[in-house]
């Protein structure tokens, strides 16, 4: 018999049609009722609402649709609180009810379709880019806001459980130093597989440190738009935070997509003449230098 | 058969949760063993994964998944089975646990344990698919019976027959999650005693103990706070058909301090030997923010359950 017909005969519905009708029902957006009148789930049972119980039975104490709406409630709460969790900072400045308006309709359009809730969050900060107001433009307003404050959470959490160099020696400042000047602006880096450099359109970092430090009451106030560039890098598998002048972050790409430090600086040096606001010196770099690798930007050199 | 499938008896586990990272570590606990939740580790290249092989080094450990969907008409996940297994290597997992349910098809995952319909055509499909399973593992699978909430209209079976045929044609290990069993037959009007007596004992290689919690209609098995007296008496029960068998609390929200988790468990020895509870047991030594379950609300209207087990989040640590 084939499955339409067999949508006439529910009770005799095959496991695959069974549980394809129970997801459709449980993950409706719009509860029990309506995923039961779905189109997806009609196409498998042609169930009028009073007619469940002809797959889903009864307790003594419940009806079939609410028992149903036990797993309909769980699932939207269960996936908010773990994107809730993914994002807190995010959740925070938005609130509860904002927030989880943002994630609902994120659930929708991109269910989970892996065996980790730890992937849920993937594709948080690119939904909210495609849902920004249309006419957002220059400069960078609310939504853009958002956007880098989840790319900014999504991007430690994989730092957190990603590769690390906490089994290794990272290269080490006496490194660097022992090249000589010649060899070092011709040596290449290779990065740390933590390593992370970061550009937004909002200081998100210090926002970030204030809603972690904020108590329950407290007003958070929102920044004017302003670059912001940041590293992140783990060490000791905690994810540490590292604010980047414009032409450390361009100095940074130029090592990570494999130039030569000489080559790196170079360009670091056509950022830094633009930007009137930076100091750049010989002293400045080998201070970076020197910072990055205490930090455990390196693994080796290349 | 041997009892418990030839697995060691391992004594009184607790299940590692990131929040007792930091004291079984420092404190290295007298635990006779733990239980992990396999997704948690099985990418992890991070902290998770680097306590979980600190722990390996100290404790037995058991793999305990939630995503393995042996249920789902969906084709079963090789990479995952490969990280799994690799896993389960690695930590030299004793066993290797999931649920009786499955958790989405059509790609999707809800993340939730879902029930099955209790059939001669999803007998077949299961045991097919723990085959499969376990061929890839090289090892014989565990499954659990999960806390449900709903039954279907086609079952042409009880819960305890599937659970029983399924594992005797498999040639799998049973986790015998009482709590489920209480609260699924608290859910389902059935009798939880028959349900125990009914299984095939030499095959539960493992007991799960939990806390739930109580809506007046029905129950959710949320993890949340003490195991009942009731599922007590159903544990002890199930102690004396088994032999006894490696027993684990399961704690996911509201979680206490280490030492009350472990605390709980050990109440087992007590319910084993028959003496009841003291009344004031927990009393004397709890201090302040030791029992945040207190805080938590025990039941309420059905659409204010919290979202039952189960959850697992890492919260990354950041400077």
């Amino acid at each position: 018999m084939t499955e339409k017909a067999l949508g006439d005969e529910p009770e005799r519905l095959p496991l695959d049609a069974v549980q394809r009708w129970f997801q459709a029902v449980i993950t409706h957006p719009n509860g029990v009722e309506e995923g039961v009148s779905s189109q997806e789930a009609q196409r498998i049972a042609h169930l009028r609402r009073d007619e469940i119980e002809r797959i889903v039975r009864r307790s003594r104490q419940l009806s079939a649709e609410e028992r149903i709406g036990i797993y309909a409630f769980a699932y939207y709460a269960r996936l908010l609180e773990v994107l809730g969790e993914g994002f807190p900072s995010l959740r925070r400045l938005l609130g509860q009810e904002v927030f989880e308006g943002f994630a609902f309709e994120y659930l929708e359009r991109y269910p989970s379709r892996s065996y980790t809730l730890d992937h849920l969050g993937a594709r948080f900060p690119r939904f909210l880019e495609e849902t920004r107001s249309a006419d957002a433009g220059e400069p960078p307003a609310w939504p853009e806001l958002l956007v880098d404050l989840a790319l900014l959470e999504w991007e430690i959490a994989k730092v957190f459980d990603g590769p690390g160099l906490e089994a290794e020696r990272p290269l080490a400042p006496a490194d660097l130093e022992a090249l000589g000047a010649e060899r070092f602006a011709s040596a290449r880096l290779v990065a740390a597989p933590s390593l992370r450099l970061l550009a937004f359109r909002f200081p998100v970092n210090d926002l970030y440190t204030e809603i972690r430090n904020a108590g329950e009451g407290d007003e958070i106030a929102l920044p004017s738009p302003a670059p912001e560039r940041l590293a992140l890098c783990r060490s000791d598998f905690i994810v540490r935070r590292y604010p980047l002048r414009p032409w450390q972050h361009v100095l940074l790409e130029a090592l990570v997509a494999g130039g030569t430090v000489g080559e790196a600086i170079a360009r670091a040096a056509a950022v830094a003449e633009a930007d009137e606001s930076t100091a750049f010196s010989e002293d400045e770099i080998g201070r970076a230098f020197g910072a990055w690798t205490a930090a455990g930007f390196f693994r080796a050199l290349a | 058969m041997q009892p418990r499938l030839g697995h060691d008896h391992l004594g009184l586990g607790v299940g590692l949760r990131s929040a007792h990272f930091e004291h079984i570590l420092s404190h290295k606990p007298a635990v006779d063993w733990f239980e992990v939740i396999s997704e948690n580790y099985v990418d992890s290249l991070g902290r998770p994964r680097n306590v979980l092989a600190q722990i390996a080094e100290r404790y037995p450990v058991v793999l305990h998944g939630v995503s393995l969907s042996i249920g789902s008409t969906d084709p079963l996940d090789f990479e995952y089975l490969g990280k799994l297994k690799k896993l389960g290597k690695e930590v030299r997992a004793r066993w290797i646990s999931d649920h009786l349910c499955w958790t989405g098809v059509l790609g999707r995952n809800t993340h939730d344990l879902l029930p099955m319909p209790y059939t001669e055509a999803s007998l077949r499909h299961v045991v097919e698919r723990i085959r499969v399973v376990q061929d890839v593992l090289e090892r014989p699978l565990v499954l659990e019976n999960p806390s449900s909430y709903v039954t279907f209209a086609q079952s042409s079976m009880d819960e305890w027959e599937f659970v029983s045929r399924m594992a005797e044609e498999a040639d799998c290990g049973l986790l015998l999650d009482v709590n489920n069993v209480y609260v699924s037959s608290f859910n389902h009007d059935m009798d939880p005693e028959t349900f125990i007596r009914s299984l095939p004992h030499e095959r539960i290689v493992q007991f799960h103990l939990a806390g739930h919690s109580d809506y007046g209609t029905h129950l959710i098995d949320t993890h949340d706070h003490p195991v009942i007296d009731r599922v007590w008496d159903l544990y002890r029960l199930a102690h004396e058909l088994t032999g006894g068998v490696s027993t684990l609390l399961e704690w996911d929200a509201n979680i206490p301090p280490f030492q009350v988790v472990h605390d709980e468990v050990l109440k087992a020895k007590r319910f084993v030997a028959g003496e009841p509870e003291p009344a004031d047991a927990a009393a004397p030594e709890a201090r302040e923010g030791d029992e945040p379950w207190r805080d938590a609300p025990l039941g309420g209207a059905l659409r204010d359950a919290p979202a039952p087990h189960p959850l697992h989040h890492i919260r990354p640590e950041v400077q």
